[in-house]
């Protein structure tokens, strides 16, 4: 069975379907959400770079991946640093990844002073290629539509505590946060307001909705005590910040294992999370329990079938290698989807079907097909 | 077993300032820098490994641990790298790229070069053909793959099959580790050995090493 031709409405449109869900209602069918980069450069047989270099390729890519894949939800040049780059940092730029901080900005305490912390996203560093991308995006989406955008634009901010560690250097930030908590705090004070203001310019040209995330918080990473204290208080303020300035639905990211915290991550206010390699049900019954507490506000789980490996099966227990987008059959990522779609519906929290991590590199067209094909056939609300 | 106590105590508790005071003490009272390395500061580590494991501690922790390793060993290296002979081989370090971690990276190398070995510490995030070209220039008997993220494990299968492609995969013997990286996942992606920390990682280097010609 061709995957890619089962039955294809459009009755409803994935602008539709997606925000729909981002408010925690139901429209025809659960959507599906895998933040796909990877999947438009190689839809036209491009890399980053390339994209990088002609924004109007990147807009191609998206516009017929889209078309292509039938998922619910396009991107901009998401999980970049233009914002720390306009800062003062260098950035490295692969021939087919995203940039990266070339070398540490801040060293020592003295560099915060070198350190421009005011910007303004239309005009500082590369900025404005970001909202170039997004407001091209919007026009094509909606000359394709006919007049109406069919297909919503998420756009990407990232965390104070991720941005400080990005200006330090990863392995200097957790020395920070060891040494100096002071010192972290301060960083994330002022790392904070860069990353708003190009969120908020984001919206501004076109953006329907964002997504955030901290890679640096995890279970992985830091203890529960220094998460608390330290970078969950900014993380919240960030959500709240963008919530306050643009109204756009939220996503958050805990990237990596988040187990024993999950009660403090939902606690940020997001609207969705997008799960990393974690146990759905453990997430689901967590989100479920803070929100009749009142203390979240969580409408939709998005995620997770497997783009990254699972650290463990229940925070606890080992599991064995797998990556399933990459090297799963379609019948494995179905079976996979399926039993997120189950599990989140059944909790009465809207699924946003996606993967566990960034769309992978190098996914088979079959596998990626395969969870818009389960979500059209497991996640109807009729 | 008094001194050797307080430094394993004092490289599990990251502290970084005692540590140097405490070496010093040791070698002034007659203990042989292999013992101090062995059952002070190596002691100390997989302790700290240990409860990283339990998640007791974590990244911050690990660093303060591994920054006190590194001051002890200032001190210690000449000693003990004066007393290893050298000579017994060349390793090539790298974490694969996508992953900025390095923490396990350097103590392997630490622990590499003063049991011996050569070694070129290639760092974090380095791409899968800079890894080809270090082989290609150095010849090293060991290439050692480490990586601490479940999404960059995936770029390890990755080096081996473009060592296979330039012909170099005979000439090395292969090591991964990293926090998600297991024995399961050694044998599946045909790894030559895996080891649970930069102190276990010395012995099978050095078992691998053997299996090659000089």
């Amino acid at each position: 069975m061709s995957y890619y031709l089962y039955s294809n409405t459009q009755e409803v449109s994935p602008y539709e379907r997606m925000m729909a869900s981002l408010n925690g209602e139901k429209r025809d069918r659960v959507p599906v959400h895998f933040y796909p980069r990877w999947a438009a450069l190689e839809h036209i047989g491009v890399t980053f770079k390339q994209t990088w270099d002609d924004p109007d390729l990147y807009v191609k890519g998206q516009i017929l991946a889209q078309e292509r894949f039938q998922y619910d939800c396009a991107i901009d040049y998401d999980m970049m640093g233009p914002v720390e780059e306009a800062m003062g940092a260098k950035l490295k730029y692969p021939e087919n990844d995203v940039p990266q901080i070339a070398e540490p900005l801040i060293k020592t305490k003295e560099d915060m002073k070198n350190v421009k912390w005011k910007l303004d996203p239309r005009k500082d560093g590369n900025m404005p290629k970001v909202l170039y991308v997004i407001r091209r995006l919007k026009e094509e989406l909606i000359k394709r539509g006919n007049g109406t955008q069919h297909v919503p634009i998420m756009t990407w901010g990232s965390c104070p505590s991720r941005t400080a560690a990005c200006l330090t250097g990863f392995k200097e930030w957790f020395l920070i946060v060891a040494r100096d908590p002071d010192w972290a705090v301060e960083l994330m004070e002022r790392a904070l307001d860069g990353w708003l203001q190009m969120v908020v310019a984001a919206w501004e040209a076109g953006a329907d909705c964002v997504w955030v995330n901290d890679p640096v918080s995890s279970r992985d990473c830091i203890s529960r005590d220094h998460y608390e204290k330290l970078t969950q208080p900014y993380e919240r303020k960030f959500i709240e910040a963008i919530r306050r300035e643009t109204g756009m639905n939220i996503t958050m990211h805990p990237c990596g294992n988040w187990h024993d915290r999950m009660d403090l991550v939902y606690q940020n206010q997001a609207d969705c999370y997008f799960l990393g390699p974690m146990d759905v049900e453990m997430c689901t019954q967590k989100a479920v329990e803070t929100n009749e507490k009142g203390l979240s506000r969580v409408k939709a789980l998005n995620g997770n079938v497997g783009a990254a490996t699972k650290s463990t099966t229940d925070g606890q227990t080992a599991v064995s290698y797998a990556t399933t987008m990459k090297r799963g059959k379609p019948e494995d990522i179905e079976k996979e989807a399926k039993a997120v779609i189950d599990v989140v519906e059944a909790a009465d929290l809207r699924c946003i079907l996606g993967t566990n991590c960034w769309d992978v590199k190098g996914s088979s067209y079959a596998n990626r097909d395969a969870m818009v094909y389960a979500a059209r056939k497991y996640g109807q609300y009729q | 077993m008094g001194i050797l106590s307080d430094i394993k105590n004092a490289v599990f508790d990251g502290e970084e300032n005692k540590i140097v005071e405490l070496v010093r003490q040791a070698l002034d009272e007659g203990q042989a820098a292999n013992e101090i390395l062995d059952k002070g500061l190596v002691e100390g580590l997989r302790a700290t490994g240990d409860a990283f494991e339990k998640g007791e501690k974590f990244i911050p922790e690990m660093l303060l641990s591994s920054e006190s390793m590194k001051r002890a060993m200032v001190i210690l290296k000449p000693l003990l790298v004066e007393g290893a002979g050298g000579g017994f081989g060349k390793a090539v370090l790298a974490t694969v790229e996508g992953d900025v971690h390095d923490i396990g990276l350097e103590l392997v190398g630490t622990m590499f070069e003063t049991a011996g070995f050569e070694i070129r510490n290639m760092g974090p995030d380095v791409p899968t053909e800079d890894i080809v070209e270090a082989v290609k220039e150095d010849k090293p008997h060991i290439v050692g793959l480490s990586a601490l993220l479940s999404n960059t494990m995936d770029v390890m299968p990755d080096v081996l099959e473009a060592l296979e492609k330039n012909g170099l995969r005979d000439s090395v013997k292969v090591m991964v580790g990293g926090a998600p990286v297991k024995q399961d996942f050694a044998d599946e992606i045909g790894a030559d050995g895996w080891a649970y920390d930069a102190a276990s990682a010395v012995p099978k280097a050095k078992a691998l090493r053997s299996q090659l010609p000089d």
